[in-house]
């Protein structure tokens, strides 16, 4: 309980020493209030045959995110900003809050920016903004590009980005960012019944992300390319029982410690495409995720696997307080083997969007799954991927309100 | 002497009457080309009008710019002072207009670009405005203001902007 009571009492002090921002007509970057925003979210998700990203088969409300920032202009070209955020989902977040981001921004260009800090890695269109329900019409972007169970691999880097935004005569703007730094991770959210991670390190992520705006009369248009470079260390201590198994099964060699120690470098990239324009959202984006592997004692052969994800989408604002969307998103693990439902997964999405107030919705969202390689094995009762259902449905309710 | 001035008289009246029927017929022909075509006939005020501060040199912007600056992809005039772009409330009929037409979107989707900002870390919107008044005393107090106003109120001290496409 002492992480909820602390976030409560964060967020109860800042709302009243900060008022909502009022612009006045003698305003100036200093004399201004602070930036406050924040939102609150609870979802309900059912599924049926399997248990996906919690416990939903039998119904689960363990779907919640609270998120709260400040942001300040010192002066015209220098601003900070922070981020607390917490959420919940099955066995992730538990409610722990934690700086989502936080950064000091200085504007020396509109071509160039620099910012330092923890900033959200510029991944695809929407990476750096699949927390915000708010932001879009499906309450879960497509998780082929986005897994949100990811989310503390994808979501945020600690170092330095470069940024900028250049029009460009007859052909349109660019809008790009380069970055570089460090993962936090969080080992707790790794461990499993019998491994624990000692220790986990990522000794670099670097990457850019490039968009073009199109020129009139394509307003709307943007497509672009992402990339990032990464590597995840970490040493996975195994429990008596898993060791003395191993050793039993000749897996290990009999002076085995008790330790693996596994260097994982990775390579993704994604291309991108989306046409917004009045009312109207387009998009699609293709991305190859590429990890190598080595684990020592070489328990298995140093290696790589690709995987494949992409997604195409769609949403149209019929009123201003509802917008239906939909997506299909596929996901192929690059595995070698058959083609058995472990390695795939298709996901086919109907999305409804009721904006009740201009601060407040609720959104109703159906989906239609085939594979089960994004599903996980210890929220299904250890059952290895490959024995759980093929065909299933997710089916899901969620409120935000947010200022 | 009588006939002097009755002449006198009459001369005087022969200008004024040639006045009278001048204005008659260009009011003639002007109800005339009314009828036949609206553009000779007085124009409704515009849906909005772009305003900035006085002291800006800009006659005119394009459409791009003003959209980016709106949005603040763009941050800062070509001679580099800082654009303070300001917008207006999202129920008034000023904005709704402007954003359809600048911003090629409507106010709802705007709404969205600027929560993706808000909670991704990459900025706040311009501030919103009650009022056309307000905007008008705030783009003249604030060197580098821009904003926009219905078209038929009064712009203060301001400068309007036309905008080319």
């Amino acid at each position: 309980m002492g992480s909820p009571v602390l976030w409560g009492t964060i967020l109860a002090a800042v709302l009243c020493v900060f008022p909502s921002r009022r612009a006045r007509a003698d305003d100036t970057p200093l004399t201004q209030l602070p930036d406050v925003h924040a939102f609150v979210s609870q979802g309900f998700m059912l599924s049926s045959k399997n248990n996906y990203l919690t416990r939903s088969r039998r119904g689960s409300f363990e779907f919640t995110e609270v998120g709260l920032n400040l942001t300040k202009a010192i002066t015209d070209d220098l601003s900070v900003g922070m981020q607390l955020f917490m959420r919940d989902l099955g066995p992730i977040g538990n409610y722990k809050p934690q700086f989502d981001w936080f950064y000091l921004d200085y504007h020396f260009r509109d071509w160039l920016g620099l910012r330092a800090g923890r900033t959200k890695l510029p991944f695809g269109l929407y990476n750096d903004q699949s927390d915000i329900d708010s932001a879009r019409v499906p309450v879960l972007l497509p998780q082929s590009v986005y897994p949100t169970t990811s989310r503390d691999f994808l979501l945020a880097q600690t170092g330095f980005e470069l940024y900028g935004y250049e029009p460009l005569p007859f052909i349109g703007a660019l809008d790009y960012r380069f970055y570089g730094g460090t993962i936090y991770l969080d080992s707790t959210s790794l461990n499993a019944p019998g491994t624990t991670v000692t220790d986990i390190d990522v000794p670099y992520v670097a990457g850019t992300r490039v968009l073009w705006h199109a020129p009139s009369p394509l307003d709307g248009l943007t497509a672009g390319a992402s990339l990032q470079l990464l590597r995840i260390d970490l040493d996975l201590l195994l429990s008596p029982d898993e060791v003395a198994g191993l050793k039993q099964a000749g897996v290990v060699p009999p002076d085995f410690g008790d330790t693996f120690k596994y260097k994982l470098p990775a390579f993704l990239w994604v291309g991108s495409v989306e046409y917004a324009a009045h009312d109207l959202l387009l998009a699609a984006e293709y991305s190859r995720w590429r990890y190598d592997y080595k684990i020592r004692p070489e328990v298995v052969p140093d290696g790589n696997i690709t995987s494949t994800r992409w997604y195409v989408m769609g949403s149209y604002r019929v009123a201003p307080w509802f917008s239906p969307g939909v997506y299909y998103a596929f996901f192929n693990t690059g595995a070698k083997g058959p083609d058995t439902r472990d390695k795939y997964q298709q996901d086919f999405a109907v999305s409804n969007r009721y904006d009740l107030t201009p601060n407040w919705l609720l959104k109703l969202e159906g989906h239609y799954m085939r594979g089960t390689a994004g599903l996980s094995s210890a929220l299904n009762s250890n059952l290895p991927l490959g024995e759980l259902a093929r065909d299933w449905t997710v089916f899901m309710v969620k409120t935000t309100a947010f200022f | 002497m009588f006939g002097r001035a009755q002449d006198t008289h009459l001369a005087s009246r022969a200008p004024r009457r040639r006045a009278r029927r001048r204005a008659a017929v260009s009011l003639v022909a002007a109800l005339a080309l009314g009828v036949l075509s609206p553009a000779f006939a007085s124009d409704p005020p515009p849906d909005f009008r772009v305003i900035t501060h006085p002291s800006r040199p800009e006659s005119s912007v394009k459409r791009e710019f003003l959209a980016d600056a709106l949005l603040k992809n763009i941050t800062h005039w070509p001679d580099d002072e800082s654009i303070r772009p300001v917008d207006q409330r999202a129920d008034s009929a000023a904005r709704r207009h402007f954003s359809e037409t600048i911003l090629r979107r409507s106010v709802q989707a705007v709404k969205t670009y600027w929560q993706q900002r808000i909670f991704s870390g990459r900025g706040v919107p311009p501030p919103e405005l009650d009022s056309d008044d307000a905007v008008v005393h705030y783009v003249e107090a604030h060197p580098g203001a821009l904003g926009y106003i219905s078209g038929n109120v009064p712009i203060g001290k301001t400068k309007v902007l036309a905008v080319s496409p």
